[in-house]
């Protein structure tokens, strides 16, 4: 299981644009990939309840990538986040 | 690496002092949240060690385990099953978070979770077995016609073997495999073993297990049922060298013992030319004059020593059953576990099958021999506590003997009675209780606004009428419960009423008041007691008592969505919901209609990148002539933007994005107005969403919505467009 936090720079926070590439970043990798901000968690695959966070600019988030391919997952993710998000 | 969620649960199980110190067991999106009875059993220090566990605290009188997303959810499974909580309640606290159930209403669930998939077997039956017994009440001649055997074979198949039905439901329930269910269920009725309804029958007894009868116990019953006509007719000439020679007959010497199939076979009568059978009266007398323990009891089959097994079954029970089932589930899923899985599929079921026949036949079976002993010894003791108090007690209590299977052995209390003072005084009470619980039945089937309660509820209280209330009792009152107590104050006051009456026996004497027989309760019951007038308005009494507790007493619960139907802020415009008549996606798992009224377009076409490429999944846009967002499915709302803006919905796998306007977030809520909120249930037409056209125009955005099914991916045959 790899972890890593990330505090979100996009404007918009991760609402429905943001959150819908990042899914479809998600489904490249097998791992099962979790998003959690404070004591809320949520399947990142899952579009509406990623949505549903509400995350905004300036929140951390915890991002957990556990399975087969956690270890280029994680990275490639983590990169996703920081070029994007 | 995946996590072993069964590992983990054993192990936090393990050092919280077991499941027996778990008050209460729930989870939300990271956290095991358990409330526990003994804090001093918990191994704080063994906890945070455990592999799964990330953390732990505690916080609000709950010890809280932080295990993670999409991996608490099976650990909390797991954990509930190795803890023995019912697999049932974990869906409650799921639906209702919130209220926390304590443990023994877990508990008083059980039977109803597990009678409610097996209502149609029971209702139907109960219904017909109680239409078909009843008729020879009336009309005796039809008890031996060919019709009346078959139906009541047809009728009372689901009783008879009613074991089976709940072993299968509770396999289900608790997790295991139904047809090893089946087998348990099968072997505690199986024909090789003394049917449970006769244990308490020395005929039964004597002839399942061939062991002779003292042939005084004939010689009382010739002297006392038999006509003098009778006994002059008796092979030999006469009672007296009649019973020696059947004392000799099996070819040993005269032991004072008779072999049962003799006695079957031999007390026959000529008269008139035509043999008549006198075993029956026979039988009879002996059944309700003695006892089985009398002729050496129930035969066991020996294991070591004097442990050994009864060979009964347990036919009209319910809860040794659950237990055993419950128990073999818990086997079955750790041997899963632990089996490797080459041997897994022989030796996991094969001990599974051995290990709950022994445990059900010599543990979970005696102790409720035991119980029901005392059940019975209390029973008759209660009857007799003056002024008609223990009556009373006895009417209210009597629902419960029946959900707990135990009823069944009244029969050998009525037949005690009938046999010293011709009057079974047990009678009215049994029917007052019973009668009562048809009452509280009826109240519900009249006052229910559900129609599959309804519809449950209207054959069981006929059913109940008529004596069998399994039906009444497990389908409708016992799981909403206050029915069922209200049934019982009715059976109280029923039974305490008929401790005034009096009745007259066929010699016109003054007696207690009571039925002639035994075996019959309710509408059935009514040629057979010795006061009709009184005991019609007995039966009046108990159920109008029931009923009218019920009524007033009893709500029905409503589901979640239309109790907040009205509070919700959509409340006035709901008589004005309008289901659109235009689908815009058609997919394998349903039809989306168009929610917002305006001009269809293409996916394609929606004036801005993410949507129209698709990554957010197919859909359509629309361009707004309206102003209101309507659920376009009935579904869930699973996510509202803080912007209000944008709505998620869900609905048999279909996960819905309704987004209003495009780069709208900007506008942080300006303009619009949601009017559900997450996990909120919603009708097809219902409105979601209230928006300002001419702000979002003002702000310089297009309005145009997006409507997408964001996991299109995954569904079959979608097919986007207005149609």
């Amino acid at each position: 299981m790899k972890t890593f936090e990330y505090t979100i720079t996009d404007p918009v926070g991760i609402h429905a644009r943001p959150a819908g590439v990042l899914v479809k970043e998600i489904k490249k990798y097998a791992s099962t990939v979790t998003v959690a901000k404070g004591e809320k968690a949520v399947n990142a695959l899952k579009l509406m309840a990623l949505m549903g966070m509400g995350i905004k600019q300036g929140d951390t988030v915890k991002v957990t990538v556990e399975g087969a391919d956690e270890e280029t997952a994680a990275a490639a993710i983590e990169a996703f986040f920081k070029a994007n998000l | 690496m995946a996590l072993d969620y069964r590992k983990c649960a054993e192990q936090i199980a393990a050092n919280i002092g077991g499941g027996g110190n778990v008050i209460s067991a729930a989870h939300c999106a990271t956290r095991l949240r358990l409330v526990i009875a003994d804090n001093g059993k918990v191994n704080k220090a063994a906890l945070e060690e455990i592999d799964g566990v990330k953390g732990m605290f505690e916080s609000n009188g709950q010890l809280q385990l932080i295990i993670g997303t999409g991996t608490v959810n099976k650990v909390y499974d797991e954990f509930l099953s190795v803890t023995g909580a019912s697999a049932a309640s974990k869906d409650d606290v799921k639906a209702a978070a919130a209220s926390k159930m304590p443990w023994w209403k877990k508990i008083l669930k059980v039977p109803g979770d597990i009678f409610v998939p097996i209502l149609p077997a029971i209702v139907a039956s109960g219904l017909m077995m109680g239409l078909v017994e009843a008729i020879p009440k009336f009309w005796p001649a039809f008890a031996d016609t060919g019709w009346f055997a078959f139906l009541d074979l047809v009728a009372n198949t689901a009783f008879a073997l009613l074991p089976v039905l709940v072993a299968i439901s509770a396999a289900r329930v608790f997790g295991g495999n139904i047809f090893l269910g089946a087998v348990i269920g099968l072997m505690l009725v199986h024909p090789a073993l003394l049917n449970a309804w006769n244990a308490g029958k020395v005929s039964e007894v004597a002839q399942k297990f061939n062991e002779p009868v003292p042939i005084v116990y004939v010689q009382e019953a010739f002297d006392n049922i038999l006509t003098d006509d009778e006994k002059l007719l008796l092979p030999g000439g006469g009672a007296e060298a009649y019973l020696t020679t059947l004392d000799t007959f099996d070819g040993t010497e005269a032991d004072g013992k008779i072999n049962p199939s003799l006695l079957n076979n031999l007390v026959t009568v000529e008269r008139d030319g035509e043999k008549v059978g006198l075993s029956g009266k026979v039988w009879d007398y002996i059944n309700a004059n003695h006892t089985v323990s009398e002729i050496g009891g129930i035969k066991k089959w020996n294991l070591i020593g004097s442990l050994g097994i009864s060979q009964v079954g347990y036919q009209g029970h319910v809860i040794p059953v659950i237990l055993a089932v419950f128990f073999m589930c818990l086997i079955e899923k750790w041997l899963h576990k632990h089996v490797p899985e080459m041997i897994d599929l022989f030796v996991t079921p094969l001990v599974t099958v051995i290990v709950t026949a022994f445990v059900t036949f010599l543990v979970i079976g005696p102790i409720f021999a035991v119980l029901e002993n005392w059940v019975l010894d209390g029973a008759r003791w209660l009857i007799t506590v003056g002024h008609g108090i223990g009556a009373a007690i006895m009417g209210a209590i009597y629902p419960f003997t029946v959900v707990m299977g135990l009823h069944h052995m009244y029969n050998v209390i009525e037949a005690g009675m009938i046999a010293q003072t011709g009057v079974n005084t047990w009678m009215p009470i049994a029917s007052a209780a019973n009668f009562a619980q048809f009452g509280a039945c009826l109240a519900v089937a009249l006052k229910v606004h559900n129609q599959k309660t309804k519809s449950v509820a209207l054959p069981s209280s006929l059913s109940a009428s008529l004596g069998i209330t399994e039906p009444a009792i497990f389908g409708i009152n016992y799981r909403f419960m206050k029915p069922f107590i209200c049934g019982m104050v009715g059976g109280a006051v029923g039974a305490l009423f008929a401790t005034f009456l009096s009745g007259t026996n066929a010699a016109g004497e003054k007696v207690a008041f009571g039925a002639t027989t035994y075996g019959v309760t309710g509408i059935p019951g009514i040629p057979a007691v010795n006061n009709t007038v009184m005991y019609i308005l007995l039966l009046l009494i108990a159920s109008g008592v029931a009923f009218a507790l019920t009524w007033f007493i009893w709500k029905e619960e409503q589901p979640a969505a239309e109790k907040l139907a009205p509070a919700a802020p959509a409340a006035p415009a709901a008589p004005a919901v309008e289901v659109p008549t235009v689908s815009v996606i058609r997919c394998a798992a349903g039809t989306v209609l168009q929610p917002v009224k305006g001009n269809v377009i293409a996916r394609e076409e929606i004036p801005d990148d993410t949507f129209a490429s698709g990554v957010l999944g197919d859909g359509v846009g629309i361009q707004p002539s309206d102003d209101k967002v309507v659920a376009p499915f009935d579904g869930t709302i699973s996510s509202v933007a803080e912007s209000q803006h944008a709505v998620g919905i869900e609905s048999n796998g279909m996960e819905m994005l309704i987004h209003v306007g495009v780069d709208t977030v900007n506008m942080k809520g300006d303009g619009f107005t949601c009017l559900v909120k997450e996990g909120d249930a919603v009708k097809a037409g219902q409105p979601l969403i209230i928006f300002d056209r001419a702000k979002i125009k003002a702000a310089g955005y297009s309005d145009t919505v997006a409507v997408l099914l964001t996991n299109s991916d995954d569904l079959e045959d979608v097919d986007c467009g207005a149609k």
